[in-house]
């Protein structure tokens, strides 16, 4: 597990991906005040420069009031419902389960650092499932994809799908729990002495929640796949996970001499790293000691999980009462305070492209070729992380194709 | 900072042109003795958005990080919406251009030994984060200032497939596709990428392509000729694969000693392990964690150190010595090259 842990800090999910509750809390109220920011601010603009007498002024020639703002909370309930919506839009297609669980983690990953005011979640539904069948190796003609959601045309998928890029930081791998899942089950049988049945069981069950609970929480921004697959399992069924856990740590090496070692790192070749039976003593103390911090902390993704078990989606995302009560008034809000300038991809995907266009005829393409700066390049991502607060400001210099990230 | 992060490169002549991509010289601005490769991603047709080449290159890049695997440095967006790739520079030119000068490039058996060693921990740790790169060949083995072969271009990688889950056969270069993707096999697995290290092996020591098929019924038979006929003896369930199909005279699996006969400069062990690559059976075939054990490697000559390695007598890469002011592989250029990591890497602690 040590040895899964070191290679895992090398992923753009922790490199990228991985936040605190506080961090990640701080980044999304961020968003949401910079999406208001700029909101009133092109509300306003726009309103003060249409004559009293336009149309859409309700008001009159009254000074402009702007709309009611999303709350960083009311965002992020807007946020798990849609990523309910991404889930339900993947069910209806038939994709493999990875295939929706990407799109779902590219969809929380997104509005992280943009706010739902800002971009549309209906259409980001279909964007992140687009991208996430190439992630996942899985060809799909976006005419065809389209048309499974009842879109006549695909345009304004394709202009979403540059953005979602560009927010994931061009970092496709999603780290998935389900592989995980599959070890641990052999473990299980090779442990010996457990009832098949109920190791099938908790398979089963463990899947289904992989499926649904991670995914509509925060799991994946806190939690590494094997403690999550662990919540899972316990969730499902804690004796198991108890028996591997003690089983696991029964052979664990103590950290720092279980690398994943590279074989054969100089010329000489030597054969991979073997185990010496003093590291084995060691390793039964240190065991005790990690055993303990996991246990911990799969106990708190385990809490996290509960929150959004598998049936929640029927009895609550699917429900028209819920529906009603709880998400149509915030959709309405929504509606009133959307950002004019962007709630409408296609639109937005044609300006840029024009302005593209314009900047294209008046510069000597050649000249970039030359050796020329590539002053107008925005780079996505240097070394500024989305951990790194001065990300916004480095992202206002860029020529972000969709007009930067906020 | 602000400045800095917007116009970090300077682009500089054109380096080489792939099937979906230019790739070019830069430089850090800041300071521009730091050489970088910008692979610029080709202008894709509109109805498809973002090419899967590219999102293929980026995905494993991104989590790949090998001494053996080339460097991702950064990622940026042209103007045009172009996706250009900042990638560590690799000056020496590939592994094709060293085997074809025969003229000019002399190498032996512990030359040969450095850069398969330096290629099969590539492929393992490749293999080890479930990830198949599916194009390995000598022009995609990359050479950095160092000596160090670097296995390039990833656009048609992807990850180990479920069980189950059908894959495309139509990977790798032909000649060094293995006969279960030349039969139409859709559930595979590392030994697809096994299969075309072996026939780099070969490829070093004999100085020519072992399989060169003009046609892919044309690799197959080289196949059956070289190293026999795969038949419900050797391979059971191969004549169930979907296009499995052979010539009508099956020829014997070659013993040893016709595989010394041809390889035998790199002695007994090593035409053991080429052996071994090149299974018929995939689930036979050798995997690169069993290469990396194999005795070849601790067997005399010890590999050449990597400075020590012969280089291209190419005329683009001597003046890419001399335009830095120094011979290539000094050792301040590996300094130079962890200060690029250093600052240019993704955050990561
Ligand atoms: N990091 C690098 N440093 C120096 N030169 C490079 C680098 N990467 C690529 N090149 C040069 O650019 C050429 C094309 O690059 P690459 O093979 O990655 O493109 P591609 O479109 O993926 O090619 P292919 O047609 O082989 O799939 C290479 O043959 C090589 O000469």
């Amino acid at each position: 597990m040590a040895a899964e842990d070191a290679r895992y800090r090398q992923s753009s999910q922790y490199r990228l991906w991985s936040f605190s509750p506080v961090e990640l809390a701080t980044l999304r109220e961020k968003s949401n005040a910079l999406a208001k920011a700029s909101i009133s601010e092109r509300m306003l603009s726009s309103n003060a420069s249409r004559p009293a007498s336009g149309a859409n002024t309700p008001d009159g020639d009254a000074t402009p009031t702007l709309p009611e703002f999303l709350t960083p909370t009311e965002e992020a309930l807007l946020v798990t419902f849609y990523t309910s919506e991404v889930l339900r839009a993947g069910n209806h297609a038939g994709y493999r389960d990875a295939i929706k669980a990407t799109a779902a983690v590219f969809f929380r990953r997104f509005y992280v650092t943009n706010s739902i005011m800002t971009y549309p979640p209906n259409d980001m539904v279909l964007v992140t499932l687009f991208l996430a069948n190439k992630a996942e190796a899985n060809f799909v003609n976006i005419g065809e994809f389209a048309n499974k959601f009842g879109k006549k045309n695909a345009e304004s998928i394709l202009a979403g799908e540059f953005l979602l890029c560009q927010a994931l930081r061009f970092a496709f791998d999603v780290k998935h729990p389900f592989r995980a899942l599959k070890g641990a089950v052999m473990a299980l049988r090779r442990i010996g002495g457990i009832d098949d049945k109920r190791i099938n069981a908790a398979e089963h069950r463990a899947h289904e929640i992989l499926c649904f609970s991670p995914l509509m929480t925060d799991a994946y921004f806190h939690y590494t796949p094997s403690q999550i697959m662990l919540a899972a399992l316990s969730l499902a069924d804690r004796g198991l996970v108890e028996q591997l856990i003690a089983d696991t740590f029964h052979h664990v090496s103590p950290p720092g001499t279980s690398g994943p070692g590279t074989p054969m790192e100089t010329g000489d070749a030597p054969p991979p790293p073997r185990r010496d039976t003093k590291s084995e003593d060691k390793a039964t103390i240190i065991g005790a000691w990690i055993r303990d911090k996991v246990l911990g902390t799969i106990e708190a993704c385990r809490d996290m999980l509960s929150k959004e078990l598998p049936e929640e989606r029927r009895e609550h995302w699917a429900s028209q009462d819920v529906f009603a009560a709880e998400l149509k008034p915030l959709r309405k809000k929504l509606n009133k305070c959307r950002d004019p300038d962007r709630s409408n991809l296609l639109e937005l995907h044609r300006r840029r492209r024009e302005q593209a266009r314009i900047k294209a005829e008046t510069e000597d393409d050649d000249a970039e070729d030359r050796g020329a700066a590539l002053a107008d390049d925005g780079a996505v991502f240097g070394d500024a992380g989305p951990r790194d607060t001065k990300r916004r400001k480095v992202g206002k210099g860029l020529e972000d194709p969709f007009g930067g990230p906020l | 900072m602000n400045e800095n992060e917007k116009r970090k490169y300077i682009k500089g002549r054109k380096l080489g042109e792939g099937t979906y991509a230019n790739v070019y010289l830069g430089q850090l601005r800041t300071d521009p003795a730091v050489l970088v490769a910008i692979k610029k991603m080709k202008v894709q047709r509109e109805q498809d958005g973002i090419a899967y080449d590219a999102v293929r290159e980026l995905k494993f890049l991104q989590e790949l990080h090998h001494p053996n695997i080339v460097e991702l440095l950064s990622v940026f967006n042209s103007k045009d919406q172009n996706l250009n790739l900042v990638l560590e520079y690799l000056p020496l030119g590939d592994l094709e251009s060293l085997i074809r000068d025969t003229d000019r490039v002399r190498y032996g058996a512990a030359d040969i030994k450095a850069w398969m060693g330096m290629l099969t921990r590539a492929v393992w740790f490749c293999h080890d984060n479930f990830v198949l790169h599916r194009d390995i060949k000598p022009n995609n083995l990359l050479i950095a200032a160092d000596g160090e072969v670097k296995l390039a271009d990833f656009g048609l990688a992807r990850s180990f497939a479920d069980p189950g889950v059908n894959m495309t056969h139509m990977v790798i270069t032909r000649w060094y596709r293995p006969p279960e993707l030349l039969f139409g096999c859709r559930s595979y697995s590392g030994a697809v990428d096994v299969w075309s290290v072996g026939l780099v092996f070969a490829e070093l020591i004999i100085r020519t392509p072992f399989l060169p098929g003009n046609s892919e019924v044309d690799q197959i038979n080289r196949i059956c000729q070289a190293i026999g006929t795969p038949t419900e003896d050797n391979w059971p369930g191969v004549s169930s694969l979907r296009s499995y199909a052979v010539p009508a005279e099956v020829y014997p699996v070659p013993d040893k000693k016709a595989w010394m006969d041809r390889f035998g400069g790199v002695g007994a062990e090593g035409v053991d392990l080429l052996c071994k690559t090149l299974v018929l059976d995939p689930n036979k075939r050798i995997t690169a964690r069993e290469m990396l054990e194999h005795r070849w490697w601790r067997t005399d000559p010890k590999p050449t150190r990597k400075e020590d390695l012969p280089r291209s007598k190419d005329d683009g890469a001597k003046k890419m010595g001399a335009d830095l002011g120094r011979r290539p592989g000094a050792v301040e250029d590996e300094n130079r090259g962890s200060k690029v990591a250093r600052r240019l890497d993704f955050g990561a602690k």
